[in-house]
């Protein structure tokens, strides 16, 4: 029987990078999934990035990870958003073409002979002496492990609804997965069920596009990953229209036969991703809504309706797409529909993602409750990581909320669970204007390097572009320019005037800054853009660099697995469940939990220091046999 | 959450008058702190007491002025061999509580935080000092920190300064919520908010927290020092003697019961001591006395008043009421005072049972007995100073959290000002938020965007 030291069940985007990451540290992957065909599949919108996503993605890539990469490779429009803002806001967001971007993905992992490809479906999770030691395959065939990775996204007991019809799938016409999802439940895990939706796809060919407007992506595009030089051009566009007093009127009119609303959907579904039922139902005053019509691919003849996301029958669908401009005789390839999916809480995982109740069981991406490519990658990422890690007898690695927006979505999801699919903002980062993708790499690739999943070539490419970084502060804040006047100041200071820019001062000629060459406008553009924020934002940063080290002390101090919270004097039964619930690691992690006071920290770190306490927690402890010591 | 990490400071020796008082700064800039209200220059030597003076310094120009408060020994205890195990500095004065809480005051103005009720305990366990505390000790914070029966008290009482502060608070986080709408829904088709009415916007917010902060520097609002409420029925002259204390006519004085409808309030100088006095409209007559509006404000003035004035009026025979009230404030600190001694007497000491001692005849027509008011009240004031660790001083905080509120959004109109994004707005936003978050309760991000998807489409 074949013993790996991870497997990973699932190939979208959260098992391909958690199985890329685990050979990267030299370990021996089984790559469990149905087809290779659906390797970082994109079943929803055809795009990559967005605001906070983009921030996702470069960290993803600074940590050596794919999808950065992927989306360079095979974008076919970029646009920076947030442009006029400050860099801190900055987000990329690029249209896929996901037929390439799913080849891409899936060439990278062939290539790979530490990956062994397990076709077939997952039906049982072996655990051992309360650890898992391998997987069960529907065939009857056992694969042994040291740690096990599962991202199945949304195929647990997969439900799509199209009007009053439904049946049971994963995404895009796969099977879904019960017996798996029975296995993952006997374990005692705690679920819940969620829903999302997809809107319909249009036939490209059918579309009126001379009475849209067109969108453009930016003339310079700015790439993801760290390792491009230059994107290719630009080669698609994409089409603004939308709703009107037609549309809103035929969904009033269906809306018993909607199921998200004649109670057969029976899971929660993001209120920032509303269907298009509920936009009209909860905004009736609003007499529109924009709908970008986006390409799916370059030879791929499916537009993606976004905005449009619907449940409604598929005649009511039919009316609905024709009642909108451009739209009049479109054809529709494939309807929308909504699917209701079950995930695990994750407040039964650690930081690592590794779940809590078995050790070596590691869960990552939409089986955790969020949503998004860019969540699921960075979730498989650390999970995939982290297993390795632990296969390997390391110490575990993880990212505060101070360090990364990895560091956030992971802290938010396994400190406050989810009750709607979880996306990422710009506003749950704290640290914001610390954590930007000017600075991804400065902040996370020597922690990538560390932990094993920085290639050779990403870190001498970074070593030299952290050397320009350093040199160029230095030159910065050396240097002087001449005034109008004829005065000579610092450049620092003519740099913090509110519209003033490293480039205008460098087209004058007043300072020389160590740069890549033109052949690599992302790079040279990278450089002047990480130094210029460094310096002209200085005061902020400080302020939350300073912000931090103040709770660094709270956070720091952990709370053992398996503290008696319900021993602890004061608390309110609520608090005591709460926090049982969610085993928070850290003094600081226990403040956010939801509903926990001050008041309730202070008197836990009082008992922290009582011996009675501490003797209880070593007990609890002894079901983790293979976990390793911090810091090894 | 206050924070463990900053310098605390608050009187360390039991409440009332002692020989000596010991006023205790702890944290990491314990000594920093200390430097700069004590007349020596010198570095202190660490475990060794040192004479000094205390007081206040300015700086104009290149010189110092240094008004003193008083002479006192002071000794530095270096991390972690200390009470809290951070540098702690202990002031040891004269025991007068008034100069102890001068001592605070300026040990706040140097940079400390006033304490919260327990927080050395807290430190002293945080850092490893202590094992053996009780946890009903840390126990008492959780009244502190969260709004407790004594802040609803003063809330009754002393008008709405706290709702005021959520209000504003309210208006920022409004704000804050367009703001980050800006940021992180940029293709919505939406316009959150304008460069402008950002600007106004913080602008108009600043206003109201500098209105606020004048309003407390002046005494009306905030309440500074001790508070003494004057209690007692309609047309007893509590009015009269309000005014006769503050000086000048700051009530309005009528023939017509039930004159003073609101609470007034003066900040008064009694010696040294400031005080707040407090009016409060008559406690009316009812036959079922539990049911009046006045029983309900005698037993909030209980919580929140630290001396109680009750006023009977010695022309007019006692009332159900007045006995009422004689029996409700007997467990408060408190003087009765008997009014209008100029008219004919209609009852004397004697029928006060137990208490006569305490009573000070006044009339504000003769100015008779009025000193000996002044004094007695003084002296009863002076005599529950409860400045350490207790709820009572939330007063200082709040003003503490306005100031640092005020800082943020001068910042922030500034950044606004200067057509800087919307996230440089916001960080400076934030600190005036999470300041005033400690007296209005704390929001979450999830919080942000709840109100964002309420108010806002958001999906394309």
């Amino acid at each position: 029987m074949a013993t790996f030291d991870v497997i990973v069940i699932g190939a979208g985007h959260a098992g391909s990078e958690a199985a890329y990451a685990a050979t990267q540290l030299g370990c021996h992957v089984g790559l469990c999934t149905l087809s290779p065909d659906t390797v970082a599949h994109m079943p929803c919108n055809p795009a990559i990035g967005g605001t906070a996503k983009g921030h996702l993605v470069r960290e993803i890539d600074a940590l050596g990870g794919l999808m950065g990469r992927a989306i360079d490779e095979t974008g076919i429009q970029f646009k920076l958003l947030n442009r006029s803002r400050g860099p801190a806001v900055w987000s990329p967001r690029a249209q896929a073409d996901k037929l390439q971007y799913s080849n891409w993905v899936r060439a990278k992992l062939r290539e790979i002979p530490a990956i062994e490809w397990l076709l077939g479906r997952a039906e049982r999770i072996v655990v051992e002496g309360g650890c898992v030691t391998g997987i069960e395959l529907d065939d009857g065939k056992r694969y042994h492990c040291r740690a096990l990775v599962i991202t199945t996204g949304t195929f647990l007991n997969g439900l799509i609804h199209v009007g009053r019809e439904s049946w049971p799938a994963g995404r895009a016409g796969e099977p879904a997965s019960h017996h798996l999802a029975e296995s993952l439940k006997k374990l005692g895990f705690t679920w819940g069920r969620l829903k999302t939706g997809t809107p319909p796809r249009i036939s490209r060919a059918s579309i009126d596009f001379s009475v849209l407007r067109e969108e453009k992506g930016d003339k310079e595009p700015v790439a993801f990953s760290f390792m491009t030089d230059k994107i290719a051009p630009q080669r698609a566009v994409c089409h603004l229209t939308h709703t009107n007093k037609q549309v809103h009127a035929l969904v009033s009119e269906h809306l018993s036969e909607s199921p998200i609303f004649n109670g057969q959907i029976k899971g929660i579904g993001p209120r920032y991703c509303p269907s298009l039922e509920d936009k009209i139902v909860r905004f009736p005053d609003r007499d529109r809504h924009q709908i970008f019509l986006e390409p799916e691919g370059i030879d791929v003849p499916e537009v993606y309706v976004n905005g449009f996301s619907t449940s409604l029958p598929r005649p009511v669908q039919e009316k609905l797409v024709h009642a909108l401009p451009g739209l009049e005789s479109a054809e529709i390839l494939r309807y929308g529909y909504a699917v209701e999916y079950d995930f695990i809480q994750p407040t039964e995982l650690g930081r690592t993602l590794e779940s809590r109740r078995v050790p070596g069981l590691f869960l990552a991406g939409q089986l955790n409750g969020t949503s998004g490519y860019e969540e699921a990658a960075a979730q498989g990422l650390m999970a995939g990581l982290n297993a390795a890690r632990q296969s390997k007898r390391l110490s575990e690695v993880t990212f505060g909320r101070e360090e990364a927006y990895i560091g956030v979505l992971i802290d938010d999801l396994i400190t406050k669970g989810c009750l709607e699919p979880y996306r990422m903002f710009t506003s749950r980062a704290e640290y914001r204007l610390l954590l930007r993708i000017d600075n991804a790499d400065l902040r996370l690739t020597p922690r990538g390097r560390a932990a094993g999943t920085v290639s050779n070539a990403r870190w001498e490419r970074f070593v030299a572009r952290r050397q320009r970084f350093k040199n160029n502060l230095l030159l910065l804040n050396a240097a002087k320019v001449r005034q109008p006047s004829g005065q000579r100041v610092p450049a620092v200071q003519v740099l913090r005037q509110s519209q003033q820019t490293l480039a205008a001062l460098q087209k004058e000629g007043a300072i020389q800054l160590e740069t890549a060459t033109e052949t690599e406008p992302n790079e040279k553009n990278l450089d002047l853009i990480s130094v210029q924020t460094e310096v002209k934002y200085e005061g902020y940063l400080k302020r939350q660099r300073l912000e931090i080290e103040r709770t660094i002390r709270q956070e720091g101090r952990r709370i053992p697995y398996g503290f008696r919270f319900e021993d602890v004097p004061g608390l309110t039964a609520e608090v005591t469940e709460r926090l049982r619930q969610v085993n928070p690691e850290t003094l600081g992690q226990a403040l956010r939990v939801p509903g926990v006071t001050p008041a309730a920290v202070a008197i836990i770190s009082f008992c922290l220091e009582r011996p009675g306490f501490r003797r209880e927690a070593e007990i609890s402890k002894i079901g983790e046999g293979n976990r390793l010591p911090q810091g090894t | 959450m206050f924070s463990t990490e900053d310098t605390i400071v608050a009187i360390a020796t039991p409440p009332g008058r002692g020989g000596l008082g010991v006023v205790r700064i702890s944290g990491a800039q314990a000594e920093e702190v200390t430097s700069k209200i004590i007349e020596r220059q010198t570095a202190l030597t660490p475990r060794r007491a040192t004479l000094t003076r205390v007081g206040t310094k300015s700086q104009h120009g290149e010189t110092t002025d240094f008004v003193p408060l008083d002479q006192v020994m002071v000794t530095l205890f270096c991390a972690p061999a200390s009470y809290t195990g951070d540098d702690v500095v202990e002031i040891s004065a004269h025991g007068s509580p008034l100069l102890l809480r001068a001592i605070v005051k300026a040990a706040v103005e140097a940079g400390a935080r006033l304490a919260e009720p327990g927080e050395f305990t807290l430190r002293a366990v945080l850092n490893g000092r202590t094992d053996l505390v009780q946890a009903e000790a840390v126990g008492d914070l959780i009244n502190a920190v969260t709004p407790g029966q004594a802040r609803v008290a003063f809330d009754q009482l002393q008008g709405t300064l706290t709702g005021r502060i959520g209000e504003i608070n309210d208006a920022i986080f409004d704000l804050i919520v367009r703001l980050e709408a800006s940021l992180d829904f940029p293709e919505e088709g939406y316009h959150f908010v304008t460069d402008v009415s950002a600007e106004e916007e913080v602008h108009g917010i600043l206003t109201r927290v500098e209105t606020l902060l004048a309003e407390g520097r002046r005494g009306r609002i905030i309440r500074e020092g001790r508070q003494a409420v004057i209690l007692g029925r309609p047309n007893v002259g509590k009015s009269s003697i309000f005014n006769a204390l503050c000086g000048f006519d700051r009530a309005i004085v009528s023939e017509k019961p039930g004159t003073t409808r609101d609470l007034l309030s003066e900040v008064v100088a009694l010696e040294e001591l400031s005080v707040t006095l407090v009016d409060t409209a008559g406690i009316r007559g009812s036959s079922d006395p539990v049911e009046t509006e006045g029983v309900t404000r005698a037993r909030g003035a209980k919580h929140v008043a630290d001396v109680i004035l009750l006023v009977l009026d010695r022309s007019e025979c006692l009332s159900d009421e007045d006995r009422w009230l004689l029996e409700e404030t007997s467990a408060s600190p408190r003087l009765v005072v008997a009014s209008k001694t100029d008219l004919k007497p209609e009852w004397s000491n004697a029928a006060l049972g137990d208490i006569s001692g305490a009573v000070v005849d006044v009339s504000v027509v003769t100015d008779g007995g009025l000193i000996d008011l002044r004094r007695r009240l003084t002296e009863l004031v002076a005599g529950v100073d409860n400045l350490q660790e207790m709820p009572q001083v939330t007063n200082i905080r709040h003003i503490n959290l306005l100031e640092l509120a005020r800082k943020g959004l001068i910042r922030a109109v500034q950044v606004a000002q200067a057509k800087e994004s919307e996230e440089f707005i916001l960080a400076d936003l934030q600190i005036a938020r999470s300041a005033l978050e400690e007296i209005s309760g704390k929001r979450t991000p999830e919080d942000v965007l709840a109100r964002i998807f309420e108010q806002f489409c958001i999906g394309k």
